[in-house]
């Protein structure tokens, strides 16, 4: 490691405003519609990958975290991104041990596309292609697992419903409305018991008889504006695209006169949307801002911004004395 | 933030399953750190046992466990940045062989390691964290006397369900008689059974149960501790691996085995604390925090 090339410190952030996003994909993401289309689709083949596998919801929770975060750093090109997903869901096992062979992910990533003639060679091929997406992924997660290994949504909705003392019928409404969350950005931004919050409170809404329970939180360790952010993420989603849920055709049986008015209720009941308050350098952010130096040899990656300022006071020290 | 590469890499410091370790040198704040080269697998890509080491031990900040610092990605090398220790508790040991006899700690070094190593196993359970191969080379230990766990290459977050975890976990050694015989419900007190192997080894100087395959590894502990039964350990004729048919022992005198193979006086205490660390069923079993408050460590708590 000695030598004296071009090294980058780089601090994580998990979460990321709404305008951070946009403002990342203003340089990887040429065509908005095209990515949103091909997100759902993507959705739609890694399900089916879970499904083949037998994999839990985290399993493809986890993997459509790391598909989203890959394409703010990196360019969206509609060929390459079944192989993006792929590779997605190959990490997303090793992260939440559900494990499977590259050689299994690949034969059935390719099955799935309809690939014709799957000859050892078409496989070694995509093989590789998972192992390089694999190392990208990572670094645009800037190896921070913090948020995707423990919680996951679907199991702490129930942990928060059972606490909360609501109803079975709730909890999996909820857990319905919560599938439908891991196609959105809001992964990117709250994390997962956040998103859980907004789920059940939703499904509370939604179900007659039952009230959302008045309370802060923080004692969930999360708070309004982040839960809000999700909620109308959500609210969002189902008016806009309420044909495309999955919400939907999982109704339950006293539920199915529910539709985009419903939601359109919720939302004016729910008043002036809010969410994440938006940072003032969003344009002149560098991390967001820059495209990726390929002529950067070494990147470090850091979780603590006191190591970082730790190390600048260091150096600028050093200069200091050197002058 | 640019700046020439961060870290002078210096003499190695061993190998490991999935990585080589160097020490090394910050060049900036003239700290030293170990460097954790993984060996990225052309074939299965990044290991997962380096994916958990990460993901665990980022989240873990407690002074009995070392510090992951930062990740390096460099074109073709991916480098774990470790906190430094000096030394591990397996090369300690060994540095005390006089001739081919092995010799145990002072009782005083002993305790002060011991309860390092539950504070550090009681944090990571705490954080809903198993370590799953607690040995002495994953314990590094400092010229202060500071002891950190090391090595999460095997950890994993545990919580609800538990009942898909593997089975082909633990050193054999300091592997809990649970796993042994295949369950796959084991829970934190998989790592508490090689507490106290490793509290045994410390004071003997000798690994307590070196057996070289599951079913020698099972003998060694059954010769010692006892054969066990349904009355004795309810459910145990449901693990897989259970069989009826092994060698009836009764439990021996674990003080007096011990006590036989060093210089140094053994209270009761001690002894009361094994038995607890060592039960046979993992139900019974002490916790960390449980093995904290033993009367054996009065002394840190009074």
């Amino acid at each position: 490691m000695s030598g004296t090339f071009q090294t980058q410190l780089m601090l994580s952030r998990p979460y990321l405003t709404r305008g951070q996003i946009k403002r990342a994909q203003q340089n990887t993401i040429p065509d908005r519609r095209l990515y949103n289309q091909k997100r759902l689709s993507v959705f739609k083949f890694l399900c089916d990958m879970c499904i083949q596998f037998k994999f839990p919801r985290k399993t493809l929770e986890t993997a459509m975290y790391f598909y989203q975060r890959y394409y703010l750093f990196n360019r969206f090109e509609s060929e390459l991104c079944y192989d993006v997903a792929t590779s997605c869901l190959f990490l997303s096992c090793k992260q939440v041990e559900t494990m499977k062979k590259i050689a299994d992910i690949a034969s059935m990533s390719l099955r799935l596309r309809n690939v014709l003639k799957l000859t050892p060679e078409v496989i070694d091929n995509c093989k590789k292609r998972i192992v390089q997406l694999e190392l990208r992924i990572l670094e645009t997660c800037c190896f921070d697992y913090r948020v995707n290994n423990s919680v996951h949504i679907d199991e702490i909705l129930a942990k928060i419903a059972k606490g909360l003392s609501l109803s079975r019928e709730v909890a999996h409404l909820a857990w319905i409305i919560a599938f439908d969350a891991l196609k959105l950005e809001i992964l990117l931004m709250v994390p997962q018991h956040t998103t859980a919050l907004a789920a059940l409170k939703m499904a509370c809404e939604l179900t007659k008889g039952a009230s959302w329970p008045n309370i802060r939180y923080s004692l969930f360790e999360s708070d309004e504006p982040s839960v809000s952010e999700a909620y109308f993420d959500l609210l969002n989603f189902f008016i806009n695209a309420f044909d495309l849920t999955d919400f939907r055709v999982n109704l339950p049986e006293d539920l199915r006169n529910t539709g985009i008015e419903t939601f359109m209720d919720l939302k004016k009941q729910a008043g002036v949307e809010k969410g994440l308050k938006e940072p003032d350098n969003v344009s002149s952010d560098l991390s967001l801002t820059s495209e990726w130096n390929p002529g950067i040899r070494e990147r470090r990656y850091v979780l603590s911004r006191k190591r970082l300022n730790d190390e600048r006071l260091a150096k600028s020290i050093t200069k200091r004395e050197k002058t | 933030m640019a700046s020439s590469s961060q870290f002078k890499q210096l003499e190695k410091l061993g190998n490991g399953t999935y990585a080589t370790v160097y020490k090394g040198l910050n060049k900036t704040t003239g700290v030293y750190v170990a460097l954790k080269e993984v060996k990225l697998d052309s074939e299965e890509g990044t290991p997962s046992t380096a994916v958990r080491e990460i993901s665990l031990m980022k989240e873990l900040k407690h002074e009995n466990i070392v510090r992951l610092y930062d990740v390096i990605h460099t074109e073709n090398k991916l480098t774990l940045v470790f906190e430094f220790m000096d030394n591990d508790l397996k090369k300690y040991m060994d540095s005390r062989i006089v001739g081919n006899t092995p010799y145990g700690f002072e009782m005083s070094l002993v305790k002060y390691f011991e309860w390092q190593l539950l504070q550090g196993v009681a944090f990571c359970h705490e954080n809903r964290i198993l370590h799953r191969d607690l040995k002495p080379q994953n314990l590094l230990i400092n010229n202060k006397g500071q002891l950190k766990l090391g090595d999460f290459g095997l950890a994993r977050a545990f919580g609800i369900p538990v009942n898909t975890f593997s089975s082909e976990v633990v050193t054999l050694w300091y592997r809990a008689p649970d796993v042994l015989m295949g369950s796959r419900t084991y829970s934190t007190s998989i790592d508490i059974w090689s507490c106290g192997c490793i509290l045994a080894e410390m004071i003997t100087g000798r690994p307590l149960f070196p057996g070289t395959n599951d079913e020698e590894q099972l003998k060694l502990i059954f010769e010692t501790m006892g054969t066990p039964s349904e009355r004795t350990w309810p459910g145990i004729s449901n693990l897989p691996k259970y069989n009826a048919q092994h060698p009836q022992h009764l439990p021996k005198d674990l003080g007096a085995l011990l006590q036989s193979q060093t210089r140094e006086k053994m209270d009761l205490a001690l002894i009361d604390l094994l038995y607890g660390l060592l039960q046979l069923n993992p139900d019974r079993r002490l916790s960390a925090k449980q093995a904290l408050n033993h009367p054996w460590f009065a002394e840190y708590y009074q």
